[in-house]
C-alpha cells in the first residue's frame, strides 16, 4: 500500500531515526500498558508521565518540536502533576495498607527511564529531524498562533464555552449538599 | 470572523449568550421560575432568529454551514429546548435544581445540537458533538439526591469518554490519510481508484463506533436503557430527541457531502441497521419500565433511520429529516407525559403504576397513547407517514431486504407499544393519584400532539420544504 508519502514525516528514512522511533514506540506502549494495570494510582501516574515523555520524543523525531514541547509542558507537566497532587490529596492508596519497599518494583521504571534517556541523548547528538526533509512541516509558535486564532478562532470559542460549562457542571455535581431527612425523591 | 459570519451564527449566538447570561444571573438570583422563563424566552428567540436571519451562502470559518438545512435543525432544537424548559419548571423546583446552571446547560446543549446539524468539517463535527454531550453528562446526573441519576451520569460519562476517544482517533486517521478536515475533501481523499484506502476504512470504522454510541446502534447501545431510566425525565426527553436527532442530521450532512465515497461501508451499515432493529425490538418486548421501553424503542428507531440513509439518495435523506421531526414530537410527548405525572416523590416509571391512568387522567392518557401509536407507525399519525417515506426510500434505493425487516420490526413494535396503551385503559381498581399537571406541561403536550396529528394528516408542506433543504 502506497500510503506512506501522504503522512508527512512519519517515517524517517535514516537508520537511527527508525531505530529510535521503534524503541520509543515500544516504550510508550509498555508504559501505557503498565499504567492501566497498576493498582496503585501513584504508580500508574508515573508510568503515564513516562508514556508522555516518550510520546514527546516521538513528536520531536517527526519534526514537530513545538508539539513535543507542549506534550512535556501541558500533559507531562501541568496535567499529570495535577493528577498526582489530587491523588495524594485524596490518599487513594489501594486498601490503605502501607507501601512496602520492593526493589523489583523499580525494574520497569528504570528500564523505561534508561530507554527514554538514551533516546534523548541520541536525538540530541544525531537530530534526525533536522537532517531529513521534515523542515517543511516545522511550525513556529507564530504560525500556530495565527492558525489557531485566525482560521480556527470559532473552534477556540466553542472549546472555551465547553470548558466553561464543564467547570460549572463539575462544580455543581461535586458540590456537596446536605441530604434532606426522610425523603429521597427519584 | 466577519459581520456576515456573526449574522450566520446568530441563532447559536443567541442560545450561547442567553445561556451565559442566565448562568451569571443564577449565581446571585436563585428563583427557579424567572430563570426558567428566561431560558424559554431565549430558546424561542433563537428559534425565531434561525427562521428570520438570512442564511449565509458561505461556511462559517470553514467549520459550520448556515444553509437552510442547518437552519431547519437550529429551529427544531431551539424549540425542543424551549419545550423541555417548559416541562422542567415544576420538575426542577420540586427537586431544588440549581435553576441557573440547569437552564444554561439545556440552552448550551441546544446550541451544540444546532451547530452539529450543520457541521461541514470534522473539527466542527467533533467540537459540536462534544459540546452537547458534555452538557448532557451533567444534566443526566443533575438530581444530586438521586443515586440512580448519579449512576446513570457516571455510566454515560465513562462510556461517552471512550466513544469520544474513538471519534478523535478516527478523525485523526481520516486526516492523516486525506490531509484535510473539510468534509467533502476529507472523505473523497480516502478514495484511491474507487476503493477506500485502509487508513480511511480504519478511520471510518472508529468514527462509526463513536456515532453508533451516540445514537445507540446495536453493539454500542448498552448504556441507553440505564441512562434513560436514571436521568430526570425532561433530560431523558432531550437525550432521546435532540442528542440523537442532531447526530442523525450530522450523518445526513456527512453522507450527502461525499456521495459515492462511502460505498464500501454499505455492508457494514447494513449489518448495523439489521442488528439494531432486531435486538432493539426483542429487548423492548419484555420491558416493565416505561423509560427503559422507550429507550429500546429509540434504539429501533435509529435502525429505521439507518435503513433510509443507506441508499444515499436525496429521497432517503429527506425521509430521514422528516422522520426525525416526527420522532422528536412523539418521543418528547411521551416523556412529557411521564414528567407531568411525576411529583416530588418520583416519576411513575413501572408499568404496574400505570394501570387505569387513562381513565383517571384522560387527557394525558390519550396523549401518551397517541405518541406511542405514532412511534409504532399507526395511520393518521405522523409516525405512519414518516415510516412510509423511510421504507419507500429504502425500497427504491434497492434495500428491499432491510426494508422488509424494518416493516416486521414496526409490526413487532405494535406489540410493546400497545401493551402500554392496554395497561393505561385496563384496571379494576382506581388508579393511584399522581400529579394533576400544570398548564405549562399541558401546553407542551398540546404542541406535541398537534404536531403528530398535523404531520399525519397533512404532511405535504413539510415534506416539500424538507426536499428543498437537503444539501
Amino acid at each position: 500500500m502506497n500510503t506512506a508519502p501522504s503522512i508527512p514525516g512519519l517515517w524517517c528514512h535514516d537508520m537511527i531515526g527508525s531505530v529510535v522511533f521503534y524503541l520509543l514506540a515500544a516504550a510508550t506502549l509498555t508504559a501505557t500498558l503498565l499504567c492501566i494495570t497498576r493498582t496503585s494510582p501513584v504508580h500508574a501516574v508515573i508510568y503515564l508521565v513516562h508514556a508522555f515523555f516518550d510520546l514527546a520524543l516521538i513528536f520531536y523525531l517527526f519534526g514537530a518540536p513545538l508539539v513535543a514541547a507542549w506534550e512535556m509542558i501541558i500533559y507531562a507537566g501541568a496535567i499529570m502533576v495535577l493528577f498526582l497532587f489530587i491523588i495524594m490529596m485524596l490518599e487513594l492508596s489501594p486498601g490503605g495498607k502501607p507501601l512496602t519497599v520492593d526493589r523489583r518494583r523499580w525494574i520497569p521504571v528504570l528500564i523505561l527511564s534508561l530507554v527514554t534517556l538514551g533516546c534523548t541523548v541520541l536525538l540530541i547528538i544525531q537530530d534526525p529531524s533536522s537532517a531529513g526533509s521534515g523542515t517543511a512541516y516545522h511550525a513556529s509558535p507564530r504560525d500556530f498562533g495565527t492558525a489557531l486564532f485566525d482560521h480556527y478562532a470559532l473552534a477556540v470559542q466553542v472549546v472555551s464555552f465547553q470548558l466553561l460549562f464543564a467547570a460549572v457542571g463539575a462544580y455543581y455535581v461535586g458540590k456537596g449538599e446536605p441530604r434532606k431527612r426522610g425523603e429521597q425523591p427519584s | 470572523m466577519t459581520w456576515l459570519d456573526v449574522l450566520a451564527l446568530a441563532p447559536v449566538l443567541v442560545l450561547v449568550i442567553g445561556a451565559t447570561t442566565l448562568l451569571m444571573a443564577g449565581a446571585w438570583y436563585h428563583e427557579t421560575r424567572p430563570l426558567i422563563a428566561g431560558g424559554i424566552a431565549v430558546a424561542l428567540v433563537a428559534a425565531v432568529t434561525a427562521g428570520v436571519a438570512p442564511p449565509s451562502p458561505m461556511e462559517i470559518a470553514g467549520l459550520f454551514s448556515s444553509a437552510p438545512f442547518a437552519r431547519y435543525f437550529a429551529i427544531l432544537w431551539s424549540l425542543v429546548a424551549a419545550l423541555i424548559l417548559m416541562l422542567s419548571l415544576r420538575y426542577a423546583s420540586e427537586r431544588e435544581f440549581a435553576a441557573g446552571e440547569y437552564v444554561a446547560l439545556v440552552l448550551f446543549s441546544a446550541a451544540g445540537m444546532a451547530l452539529l446539524s450543520g457541521a461541514t468539517s470534522l473539527v466542527g463535527l467533533f467540537l459540536s458533538l462534544e459540546s452537547f454531550t458534555l452538557a448532557l453528562y451533567i444534566l443526566v446526573s443533575f438530581h444530586r439526591n438521586n443515586n440512580q441519576g448519579a449512576e446513570a451520569g457516571l455510566k454515560y460519562l465513562v462510556l461517552g469518554a471512550v466513544a469520544t476517544g474513538f471519534m478523535a482517533f478516527g478523525i485523526a486517521l481520516i486526516y492523516a490519510a486525506s490531509g484535510t478536515f473539510h468534509l467533502p475533501e476529507a472523505l473523497n481523499g480516502l478514495q484511491v481508484g474507487g476503493h477506500l484506502r485502509p487508513w480511511g476504512l480504519l478511520g471510518w470504522g472508529l468514527a462509526l463506533v463513536a456515532i453508533g454510541f451516540k445514537i445507540s446502534l446495536v453493539p454500542f447501545h448498552l448504556w441507553t436503557p440505564d441512562v434513560y431510566q436514571g436521568a430526570p425525565a425532561p433530560v431523558t426527553a432531550l437525550l432521546a430527541t435532540g442528542s440523537k436527532g442532531a447526530v442523525g442530521a450530522a450523518l445526513v450532512m456527512v453522507l450527502a457531502s461525499a456521495p459515492g465515497a462511502w460505498q464500501e461501508l454499505v455492508p457494514l451499515l447494513w449489518v448495523l441497521a439489521l442488528l439494531t432493529m432486531l435486538v432493539g425490538s426483542l429487548c423492548a418486548l419484555p420491558q416493565e419500565n416505561l423509560k427503559r421501553l422507550l429507550a429500546y424503542s429509540s434504539v429501533v428507531h435509529m435502525g429505521y433511520l439507518l435503513t433510509a440513509l443507506l441508499p444515499g439518495s436525496p429521497e432517503g435523506y429527506s425521509a430521514v429529516v422528516f422522520y426525525l421531526t416526527v420522532y422528536t414530537a412523539a418521543s418528547l410527548g411521551a416523556f412529557a407525559v411521564i414528567t407531568s405525572l411525576s411529583n416530588a416523590h418520583g416519576e411513575p416509571q413501572k408499568l404496574a403504576a400505570w394501570h387505569g391512568l387513562g381513565y383517571r387522567y384522560p387527557v394525558r392518557g390519550a396523549v401518551l397513547a397517541t405518541c406511542l401509536l405514532s412511534l409504532a407507525g399507526m395511520p393518521l399519525t405522523g409516525g405512519f407517514i414518516g415510516k412510509f417515506v423511510l421504507f419507500h426510500a429504502a425500497i427504491k434505493g434497492g434495500f428491499t431486504g432491510l426494508a422488509v425487516v424494518a416493516i416486521l420490526a414496526s409490526l413487532v413494535s405494535f406489540a410493546y407499544y400497545l401493551r402500554v396503551v392496554m395497561v393505561l385503559y385496563s384496571s379494576d381498581e382506581p388508579a393511584p393519584a399522581l400529579h394533576p399537571g400544570t398548564s405549562l406541561e399541558h401546553a407542551v403536550l398540546l404542541v406535541c400532539v398537534s404536531a403528530i396529528l398535523l404531520l399525519g394528516l397533512y404532511p405535504a408542506p413539510l415534506l416539500d420544504l424538507i426536499a428543498t433543504l437537503i444539501p
